[in-house]
């Protein structure tokens, strides 16, 4: 046989028991050739596009699925940053957010991201009203996901964008307050934004981007967390880091094949791969279960921040050797409302915002899912977002915050979002103010090694 | 399928049929005039694989390169408890489908069955899907779990 059993044996057990799957497929979509001088006709124009690009899109890539034998967890797509659509037309953005949201629900994606800024360096006219639609937009839609750029390594922080960011979040939370704040979940905040990332909140169709693109994320914290689980208590770490990398190599290789079937059967190229350990709230398909089996007692432990770097390396290099498109964030997620061990160890008091943030500066994004009080203030949550654009920015990575402050609730208690957005407790924020902070505005100064040229 | 493992797989043939106190002068002619009489089929089908060229369909990848895996190819896993019938089972089922076996290997550890078939379904009269749904029935009929997957799968996760 071509195949060793226990070559089989293996692939059987990643796909069936441990949760081994792609976890998005996500079709790149640009819509700037449906702009026009009103948002009703570009209205239009958007959902033809739509139903005539992605009317295939999920029962192809779920026929796939079926036949190589590998579930594909969700069918996204991701449009062009739509606040450049609505640049020369007149109208309510809203609108246009609507029909692209009913666009997505007629081909039956379950997200579909873009409803975008890119405002690093600072807002066009109608950008600034754009950023203003976004809690409305998020509040009456249902797929729709929201994204703004607010910093780059090259640009530096727009301290005026961050502190708007802040604002509107509160805005988005208060309008789905009977929903626990759910809007927030659809927006996100990034420093460094990726143009071909199929992950939500964040995806976007980005502006270097061609006419259409299928981009793939594949996940499997289940099947690193069962390796590292039976990996010895004493191999050496580098060995572990060893064996992550081997499996990450596989997750890759299997992700690749379904994307470049799906793309060439749907006549669209293939974009990139993200190979992203993307936690669900199925038990064992979890992030802080890989570092507590590392050798934690529990997740957010003093270490764990080494550990998190190791994982999230020997992932990206397994990917790198597996394709030679490898794009996207591409390394470990850390959403807490997504991950049992997450959940867990923020209620057993061992994870807190804190040592969240520690984190990022080494995982593939940011703060995600992150729930806190409802009484947290926009200056607050606005300079959460600054402290995370800065590791952003000065380590010339992509950072991310997703956070919910939950109408309210308050420390300790539950929110529960449903589905893949899980439900998350409510996680304490420093009391102190940075209010005259956020107030100054302006920008922060690209740091000394954006001057690479 | 590199050339040594056949003649490996050929010996290891005789040997089972003759038993390991075979005259090993025999054994070798044997396999090399088995061998020899089996070596042009396989350099018409390349590189010592059988893989089948397959009808133009949208369904399809066409060819396989050697060492791709091939997309007309499931790779069949069978898991459960011992009992008369489950080859028969599984075997009837591909055969209704049109399939043909391309490889098998089936052991049984301490009452525990598990089988693995390679499947070419090129000319088989069922989609994927269709195939799959009468695995799985004949899986719940016969208390196994059965799996199906492309096998270029196993290629792109196991093989460099």
């Amino acid at each position: 046989m071509e195949y060793t059993q226990a070559e089989i044996l293996q692939t059987v057990r990643m796909t069936e028991m441990e949760h081994l799957d792609i976890r998005t497929v996500t079709l790149g979509l640009s819509l700037r050739d449906c702009a026009r001088d009103s948002i009703e006709s570009t209205a239009e124009r958007v959902r033809e596009k739509i139903g005539r690009a992605a009317g295939q899109l999920v029962s192809t890539v779920d026929e796939i699925g079926n036949e190589i034998g590998i579930r594909v967890a969700n069918k996204r797509i991701a449009v062009t940053p739509v606040s450049i659509l609505t640049e020369g037309a007149t109208g309510n953005p809203v609108d246009l957010g609507r029909a692209i949201d009913e666009a997505a629900a007629a081909v039956s994606v379950d997200f579909v991201g873009g409803y975008s800024a890119l405002v690093h360096k600072g807002f066009t006219r109608k950008e600034s009203e754009f950023l203003d639609s976004i809690p409305e937009a998020l509040s009456l839609t249902e797929r729709l996901c929201s994204s703004v750029n607010v910093a780059t390594t090259r640009a530096g922080i727009n301290m005026d964008a961050v502190a708007r960011v802040g604002r509107l979040i509160k805005d988005a939370a208060e309008r789905t307050r009977d929903r626990g704040g759910l809007a927030c979940a659809k927006f996100v905040c990034f420093a460094n934004a990726v143009e071909d990332n199929p992950f939500m909140a964040g995806a976007f169709h980005g502006i270097g981007e061609p006419e259409a693109v299928l981009n793939v994320g594949v996940s499997g914290p289940g099947v690193v967390n069962h390796a590292v689980q039976h990996a010895p208590k004493d191999l050496p770490l580098h060995e572990l880091a060893e064996i992550i990398k081997k499996l990450s190599f596989k997750l890759a290789r299997a992700g690749e094949l379904v994307g470049r079937e799906a793309a060439r059967r749907l006549g669209i190229p293939f974009g990139i791969i993200d190979l992203s350990l993307a936690p669900t709230p199925v038990p064992g398909d979890s992030v802080a279960n890989i570092i507590e089996a590392m050798g934690f007692e529990r997740a957010g432990a003093h270490g764990t921040t080494a550990a998190l770097a190791l994982l999230t390396d020997a992932v990206k290099k397994g990917g790198a050797m597996a394709s030679n498109s490898v794009g996207g964030m591409s390394g470990a997620f850390i959403p807490v409302s997504e991950d049992a061990g997450m959940i867990e160890a923020v209620r057993a008091g061992a994870l807190t915002l804190e040592k969240l943030e520690a984190w990022t500066s080494v995982c593939s994004v940011g703060i995600d899912m992150v729930a806190v009080p409802g009484s947290t203030s926009a200056e607050t949550i606005a300079a959460i977002i600054a402290d995370e654009m800065a590791i952003g920015v000065m380590n010339n990575k992509t950072t991310a915050v997703r956070i919910i402050p939950v109408p309210g609730r308050d420390v300790g208690e539950m929110v529960e979002f449903g589905g893949l957005l899980g439900s998350a407790p409510i996680m304490a924020v420093n009391r102190f103010s940075s209010e005259q902070f956020i107030r100054r505005g302006g920008r922060i100064p690209a740091p000394v090694h954006s001057l690479r040229n | 399928m590199a050339n040594e493992e056949l003649i490996y797989r050929i010996t290891r043939a005789i040997y089972e049929r003759l038993g390991s106190s075979a005259d090993e002068t025999a054994v070798e002619q044997l396999v090399t005039d088995i061998y020899r009489s089996v070596e042009p089929a396989l350099a018409k089908n390349g590189a010592g694989s059988n893989r089948m060229s397959s009808p133009t369909g949208p369904s399809s990848f066409g060819d396989a390169a050697p060492g791709e895996g091939s997309a007309d190819r499931l790779v069949i896993s069978v898991f459960g408890m011992d009992h008369p019938g489950i080859v028969a089972g599984v075997a009837q089922i591909l055969a209704e489908a049109g399939c043909s076996i391309v490889d098998i290997n089936q052991t049984v550890v301490q009452g525990k069955f598990a089988m693995v078939i390679i499947a070419n379904t090129s000319g088989a009269r069922l989609s994927v899907a269709e195939l799959k749904d009468h695995l799985r029935a004949e899986g719940e009929k016969l208390g196994v779990h059965i799996y199906a997957q492309r096998e270029d799968l196993f290629n792109a996760m196991h093989r460099i």
